[in-house]
């Protein structure tokens, strides 16, 4: 028993080393923002990018309140990857943190630098009217007035 | 307790040689492997499916030209972007973006990652803005549920996995590149072919009207214009024939199989006078 007890510290730093390092998660959009409020909508209080690790600190319904270099705010779940979002302290879903070897091997695979290639094999095809597709996009407020306008739902 | 001590012994053990090298060092490089090769299996993310739905786009405006009209471009977003926030993904890595192709065939294509086209002959076929949704929410339900990533033979992404794994950098070197752009483009074939050749298989299809249904209710819009849209489209087989109806289920088997999802409540009436309105004066 006294062997047991000598070693508890130890134990107990390694379980703190872990619990703290599983409340993290990757955002996987290309830009993504905490919110003030967890709605669509809501000013913006941070503007964060692929890759960033944020931390989650507790969960409304679809939304997570989270930190992100110290300022605090909201972020769909759907802008993290779920699988690396530990939330067990808050609704007892089973997962693991973002590690950094995880978020290394982010951006490998179909990236920029195989489009570029597809690109040359392919100049017949029209990328740049694709990029001037995703370049055009209604504001926040106008889909906002929109939704108003038309009685529908705000999400 | 006394049993428990050998095992917490072994834990200290583990963690105290891979911190100062030895055994320790071997335990953490078998985990590391073990570690690696289970990320090898990971499944398409969603900035590779955003890569992937920019070439079926593009290749899909080869075959089909755009038609550039910026009011009604500008509205349908909107009305796109209305639904979509309701949806199970509001969030893809790029956001949706809707477009018009300038064709006067009955169709809407969801490419991998977001971008939506519908056809003129779609504009033109649907009769207010509740259908125009109702064809949009079925193509977000698409994304969604990521029935365009499903199309890619499962081999090519092993093999993508493969290149994948024995490259230690972002940058491939010639022969890794030319070997994923190879598999990038046989991807891009297998959903093409699917959007505009063979279609999705019909529990698919089926799932999505179910979900488009749903994600109508959510947005305030009229789910059962789901059915009275599928109904007109059936009733002008003749007009319609190619486009979707070649490529979907029987459009009565798709009213049958929505028909028991579609609420009894309906839309407000006030609202759906305002968005009919709109509707007329945008098309």
């Amino acid at each position: 028993m006294k062997d047991l007890l000598s070693i508890l510290p130890v134990l107990l730093v390694l379980l703190s080393v872990a619990v703290s390092s599983a409340e993290q998660a990757r955002i996987i959009t290309k830009e993504n923002a905490l919110r003030e409020d967890c709605r669509f909508f809501s000013p913006l209080k941070k503007k964060v990018r692929l890759n960033d690790l944020i931390e989650i600190t507790s969960k409304e319904g679809d939304w997570l309140r989270a930190k992100h270099k110290g300022t605090a705010g909201c972020i769909h779940k759907s802008a993290v990857d779920e699988k690396n979002l530990d939330i067990s302290g808050v609704s007892g879903s089973k997962s693991h943190s973002a590690s950094g070897s995880e978020v290394a091997l982010a951006g490998k695979g179909f990236n920029p630098q195989v489009e570029k290639t597809f690109k040359e094999k392919h100049p017949d095809l029209d990328f740049k009217a694709i990029d001037a597709i995703e370049a055009s996009h209604p504001s926040d407020e106008s889909i906002r007035k929109f939704i108003s306008s038309g009685a529908l739902n705000q999400p | 307790m006394t049993a428990l001590r050998p095992l917490i012994a072994s834990a200290l053990v583990l963690v105290m040689g891979c911190a100062s090298g030895g055994i320790g060092s071997h335990i953490q490089m078998a985990a590391t492997t073990a570690s690696a090769a289970h990320k090898a299996s990971r499944p398409i993310s969603d900035e590779e499916e955003y890569y992937i739905g920019r070439a079926v786009a593009a290749t899909l405006i080869s075959q089909y030209p755009l038609l550039k009209n910026k009011k009604l471009n500008d509205y349908l977003n909107q009305v796109g972007l209305a639904v979509s926030l309701h949806s199970d993904k509001p969030y893809t890595y790029a956001g949706y973006h809707f477009s018009i192709l300038a064709s006067t065939e009955v169709n809407a294509f969801a490419c991998p990652g977001g971008l939506i086209f519908i056809t003129r002959g779609m504009l033109n076929a649907v009769n207010n803005e509740e259908e125009l949704a109702a064809v949009l929410a079925h193509e977000i339900a698409h994304i969604s549920h990521r029935d365009g990533i499903g199309a890619i033979k499962k081999s090519r992404w092993t093999e993508a996995l493969t290149v994948i794994g024995t490259s230690a950098a972002k940058q491939y070197g010639s022969s890794g590149v030319s070997q994923l752009v190879g598999i990038f483009e046989g991807s891009i074939d297998d959903i093409v072919k699917t959007l505009v050749v063979n279609g999705y298989s019909r529990s698919q299809e089926y799932d999505a009207d179910k979900t488009a249904v749903a994600y109508l209710a959510k947005a305030g819009y009229d789910p059962s214009a789901m059915k009275s849209f599928l109904n007109r489209l059936a009733s002008k087989k003749k007009e319609a024939d190619g486009g979707m109806l070649k490529t979907h289920p029987s459009t009565t088997d798709r009213i049958d199989n929505v028909s028991d999802s579609i609420p009894s409540k309906t839309a407000e009436t006030g609202g759906l006078k305002k968005r009919t309105d709109r509707f007329k004066s945008t098309l």
